[in-house]
């Protein structure tokens, strides 16, 4: 559309892009305030830190797009580590054997949440609430309980290389955040998942598969989980079983505060990205300026909690007051549908 | 326009458990008109589009569309083959815009399999223009108007090739300038050889767009005329016309007041309306959808906003900001939808006719439960409640029945005021009389009593005084006794008073 | 009929109820059963026994509060870490008396609770983001509150008081302290359901739209519901204190899964409005003889939160089935 930019189309510019401002913002800030923060070093370590988060949040990102919710990512990180390490270290399966186990563990997992909350009346918090118990259990019964460690250099290399000066595991997660936004926006079942989020019952009646659309995003988010899972047994040479605790909320907080709303058809794989930076930015403001770990805890979760609040309040806004839609209203068709406000 | 009709149907029948609602309808839809169907509330228009479009399966009957006979219709399949329905409540994505939503389902495709986006929006345009759309197609549909999105929803169903629109109530929301865009709209769709199925009840636009015009009133099809061989009054004469064996309210003479409005208005909604409530006497308040009846009846209960106008209760101005409120004042609400905003149907009998009568008595949370017991036990045998049992879970009764829970749940906690919204509404014969004999004690009791209804002849049976409200006003009040149906329904329609 | 006039004398709890109740108990005779096989008759043993009460006292406690909660549609993810906020709170005010270092700890818990309810109800978040928030919030408090380990002393060197500890081996009538506490809190919440807030907590569960127009104060009593979480999580947390002699930030990490898995399979709709005291008690001792019948098989604890997690889907759904609304 070859239109000027009226007031209107750049406020809706920076109503969708709010959270990349915001990073640029914050990082700016962080290279005025602190010392090391714009040096090498540090901007590697947050790279390598959060391209793990940040595959996370990507899966997390589809779950949310159906308004659902994906609180198994932390365990499954911990279980994949374990396959992987259990393959490689006590079955001796090539490397490449073992990653392929972990992931497709992760995913299987992430498919059986999915089934189980495409098809059962069950709440997806509760799905994957219970999926976050069985995947830590298993990752502790396989591992009786210890870390095993990795003797494979090669491996270790992978969560820990750069690429001319950039991590590669950061490259390789903008990879897949650009393949991803390619088919949030350019394909059909992408779309589709947008959809559903924003209206599971007028998606079904344009056509729409609701059921294995949201079977698909779990495991599309137990793929990815697969992934930040490989990377971080990487960086750990090892396969730990009580890793990953939380790293479901970072995930969260990152898709929020990148503009996703927790009631599905809002979000996209940009906002995501700038999400995890933010938290990744912030993290690392936090460590560089002394501030103690368990206060560190305590800002993200209100920055959490912030976000999701103010997320609520940018959807009241945008309501549009129905007047045909009113609840309970005189109405010929018959018991009211529960409308739905933006 | 002298073919053979796209449409054709045949001695349709449907009734719902055991209540006839269509019966032994016929009707024939041809190609390029605009067929407008009417009749009150509850006349069977809205089933009779809910078997066209699949939604529903009839009883009886045959359906012949484009020379073929159909046997059991799918929703998806109607949709797909050019039979289009939009409703009031339209169904869109709110979060993306008009192109997308058009081609939801039918996206064009490009050679890599991707969507061809250009094409996408190329197409979308071209539907809206097609019917004079005028609508940003980048913008998220929730944030439309509603007369938009209805463009929207329309431009939908011409991508799929559509050869029968039902458009049920289009214009409820609507301002004169999108009612004229519609119609513009409209006669596109004519040009193209669409059929369109008009309901609606503003008799002026159905004179306007309309080429033929079927009336409904209790499931019967009463006649099929052409627009220019009828006018207003005998349509109006058409839909009403029943002969009601009845006995009329005695028009009771009203106590003290107890209740008075003045001017309350909720933005876009309720406007300027007045009238008082007095001790003993019943008020039904007629109208037709959207007429604003039941807002105005959560407005006085507290469940929706007052934005301007007073409230005096015995006398002394009051603000109602909720129900909790509302009920400590001595007014109580039974609900337009009982199983949604009338019980709690896990909960049982007991539980349910309890908890506003709890609510009013408990001190510091403290409960007199050996009362409230007691109270609740005389209820059941006073409402004649079937069965008599106080611990079964209210959704194992019959309508009737869960409607005299509701009902029970306010004369427990000693209402002045009961605004009863359809009290009747999917209640069987004998509950039904019940009910009514209940409003009669309430009156005798010296309870005021506001009954909102779309059952004509409750209405004119059961009130002492009727008001009529059409478009978020009182446009009349006529005297219980002596109404007629036509005086009724013309004021609904906002035509001016028959006389 | 007479059947139905002395069920109505009854007039306990709905008959409904009764009946779910009726069921899950026996599921515990069968679960019983098999773990008094199992185990040769040692399972009736009094070690065991008391064992298997003074290990659930705490989960029952803490099960409750999070059955109101569900009562009322909602969830709370945070009662773990209030529990472990307030093991710490009350370990580190011992110097200034039992009294007065319980009424800080549940002070926490309670304002953690109002947090929760306040966001929940009146800024409309979904109570499973609100009190996960929350509860990464109340953990990392408690970690710059123990700084970073467990709290043996309180301030000032403070031991913990010796009654405290006491409590734990202390007996009424052959039964342990913590299980006699724990039945009297299981009573203070049957109590608190007879009152008009816990009765209309059903309502506000069941259809909220329905206990509005009804004049019940929703907002309040969703409030509150949260707030009592907090404040039943924060006894667990000094509960935990008496049985493990010190405050942890890391305590009972799996008490979450363990709540919302016993008042499952009591019988409560994760949907709300559906649900007894009775039930969730019934639902502590279910998990508690599932977890001595997994020892005696010789199921290694670690596999504990997986089997947690499936009985959690199980319970669910099964509860989910039953309910056609």
């Amino acid at each position: 559309m070859n239109r000027n930019p009226s007031p209107a189309r750049v406020r809706r510019w920076m109503g969708r892009n709010t959270s990349t401002v915001a990073l640029v913002v914050i990082f700016a800030f962080g290279c005025v305030a602190l010392p090391n923060f714009a040096d090498k070093f540090n901007l590697s370590a947050i790279a390598f830190q959060y391209s793990i988060i940040g595959f996370l949040a990507l899966g997390q990102l589809l779950v949310i797009l159906t308004e659902g919710i994906d609180l198994s990512q932390g365990s499954l990180v911990a279980l994949t580590s374990i396959v992987i390490a259990t393959l490689i270290t006590h079955a001796g399966l090539p490397t490449p054997v073992a990653i392929l186990g972990g992931v497709l563990a992760s995913t299987l997992l992430g498919f059986l949440s999915g089934l189980l909350v495409s098809r059962t009346q069950i709440p997806a918090f509760i799905v994957t609430l219970g999926m976050l118990g069985i995947a830590r259990g298993l990752a502790l019964l396989i591992s009786i309980g210890k870390p095993i460690s990795i003797a494979d250099e090669v491996f270790a290399d992978l969560g820990r290389s750069k690429v001319w000066e950039i991590p590669a595991s950061l490259i390789l997660w903008l990879l897949a955040a650009l393949l991803l936004h390619y088919f949030l926006t350019q394909r059909r079942l992408g779309r589709h998942i947008y959809a559903v989020g924003g209206s599971a019952e007028s998606a079904r009646l344009s056509g729409v598969n609701v059921r294995n659309i949201k079977l698909l995003v779990y495991a599309m988010s137990g793929f990815l989980t697969g992934i930040a899972g490989v990377l971080w047994t990487s960086r750990l040479s090892s396969g730990s079983p009580i890793g990953g605790v939380n790293y479901e909320l970072e995930s969260i907080a990152a898709v929020v505060v990148g503009g996703g709303s927790l009631f599905g058809g809002i979000g996209t794989v940009g906002g995501t990205v700038a999400g995890v930076l933010i938290f990744g930015v912030i993290n690392s403001m936090l460590n560089l300026a002394g501030i103690s770990p368990y206060w560190q805890g305590t800002i993200k979760g209100v920055l959490i909690l912030a976000a999701v609040a103010l997320s609520q309040l940018r959807r009241a806004d945008r309501t549009n007051v129905r007047g045909v839609a009113r609840h309970a209203s005189d109405s010929t068709a018959g018991p009211a549908k529960p409308s739905r406000n933006i | 326009m002298e073919q053979a009709p796209v449409l054709q149907l045949r001695g349709i029948c449907k009734s719902f458990a055991g209540v006839p609602v269509l019966r032994d309808v016929s009707l024939d839809l041809y190609g390029g008109e605009v067929h407008c169907l009417v009749g009150e509330n509850g006349a069977g228009k809205s089933t009779l589009i809910k078997i066209i479009s699949g939604a529903y399966t009839k009883d009886a009957g045959t359906i012949t569309y484009q020379g073929r006979e159909l046997g059991h219709i799918a929703p998806a399949w109607a949709r797909e083959n050019g039979i289009n329905t939009i409703y009031q409540e339209i169904d869109l994505i709110p979060s993306l815009d008009a192109a997308e939503n058009i081609s939801l389902g039918n996206e064009p495709r490009t050679r890599s399999g991707g969507i061809d986006w250009p094409a996408v929006r190329r197409n979308a345009q071209k539907n809206l223009d097609d019917i004079g759309a005028n609508v940003d197609a980048t913008v998220p549909v929730g944030q439309l108007k509603i007369a938009q999105q209805e463009m929207v929803a329309v431009a939908k169903a011409l991508s799929l090739k559509s050869k029968v629109m039902i458009l049920d109530e289009p214009t409820a929301a609507f301002t004169g300038t999108e009612v004229r865009n519609l119609f513009k709209t409209i006669r596109w769709l004519q040009s193209q050889g669409i059929a369109v199925l008009y309901i609606s009840h503003h008799l002026d636009e159905i004179f306007e767009i309309g080429d033929r015009v079927t009336v409904l009133r209790d499931g019967n099809l009463i006649r099929t005329e052409l627009i220019q061989n009828i006018d207003k009054a005998t349509l109006v004469k058409a839909m009403v016309g029943r002969d009601i064996d009845f006995t009329r309210s005695d028009g009771g003479a009203g106590g003290s007041e107890i209740l008075r409005a003045e001017g309350l208005t909720q933005r876009g909604v309720v406007s300027d309306v007045s009238f008082s409530l007095h001790e003993g006497e019943i008020v039904g308040v007629g109208g037709l959808v959207g007429a604003g009846r039941t807002d105005l009846a959560r407005m006085l209960v507290g469940a929706a906003p007052v934005h301007g106008g007073k409230i005096y209760l015995h006398g002394k101005p009051q603000r109602i900001p909720s129900p909790k409120a509302a009920l400590s004042l001595g007014i109580g609400m039974l609900p337009e939808d009982r199983k949604v905003e009338g019980l709690v149907t896990m909960r049982t009998v007991a539980d349910n006719m309890g908890y506003s009568v709890i609510q009013a008595s408990a001190r510091f949370g403290i409960v007199p439960w050996r009362k409230i017991k007691a109270v609740i036990r005389d209820l059941i045998g006073s409402l004649q409640l079937r069965p008599p049992r106080p611990n079964l879970q209210v959704r194992y009764l019959s309508g009737g029945n869960q409607q005299k829970v509701v009902l029970g749940k306010w004369l427990a906690a000693r209402c002045d005021l009961l605004i009863l919204d359809e009290p009747t509404r999917g209640v069987d014969v004998g509950a039904r009389a019940e009910i009514y004999h209940l409003m009669q004690e309430l009156k005798r009791n010296k309870k005021a009593v506001l009954m909102i209804s779309s059952d004509m002849t409750e209405i004119l049976t059961q009130s002492d005084r009727i008001l009529v409200m059409a478009a978020g006003r009182i446009v009349g009040e006529l005297p219980g006794a002596s109404a007629t149906e036509e005086q009724v329904l013309s004021l609904a329609l906002g035509l001016e008073e028959a006389a | 009929m007479q059947v139905t006039p002395l069920l109505d004398r009854l007039n306990r709890r709905a008959t409904f109820e009764t009946k779910g109740v009726l069921r899950i108990l026996l599921i515990l005779a069968g679960l019983i059963v098999v773990a008094g096989v199992l185990s040769r008759g040692v399972f009736f043993g009094p070690e065991n026994l008391i064992n298997l009460g003074q290990q659930n006292a705490m989960l029952t406690v803490v099960a409750l509060g999070q059955f109101l909660v569900i009562l009322t549609g909602g969830i709370d993810l945070s009662v773990g870490a209030i529990l472990a906020i307030s093991s710490v709170v009350f370990v580190l005010f011992q110097g200034y008396g039992i009294v007065p270092a319980l009424a800080l700890a549940l002070l926490a818990a309670a304002l953690i609770g109002l947090i929760n309810g306040g966001l929940v109800t009146y800024v409309r978040l979904p109570s499973f983001v609100v009190t996960l928030g929350m509860s990464q919030i109340t953990l990392s408090l408690a970690m710059v509150l123990s700084k970073g380990g467990t709290v043996y002393t309180g301030l000032g060197g403070a031991a913990i008081a010796a009654p405290i500890i006491d409590f734990y081996n202390g007996w009424l009538l052959g039964i342990p302290l913590h299980v006699v506490f724990a039945l009297v809190v299981v009573g203070v919440v049957a109590l608190y359901l007879r009152t008009s807030y816990g009765h209309f907590a059903y309502a506000v569960g069941g259809n909220r739209s329905a206990a509005y127009l009804s004049g019940i104060p929703v907002a309040t009593i969703s409030v509150l519901v949260f707030v009592l979480a907090g404040i039943l999580a924060g006894v667990g947390g000094a509960l935990f204190v008496s049985r493990v002699g010190l405050g942890d930030p890391q305590a009972a990490k799996w008490i979450v899964l363990d709540s919302i898995a016993a008042v499952s399979i009591g019988g409560a709709s994760l949907s709300g409005g559906v649900g007894t005291v009775a039930g969730t008690l019934i639902g502590v001792i279910i998990l508690g003889v599932l977890n001595n019948i997994m020892n005696l098989l010789g199921v290694p604890p670690t596999m504990q939160p997986a089997i947690k997690g499936l009985v959690i889907l199980l319970a669910v759904f099964l509860n989910s089935g039953r309910r056609e609304k």
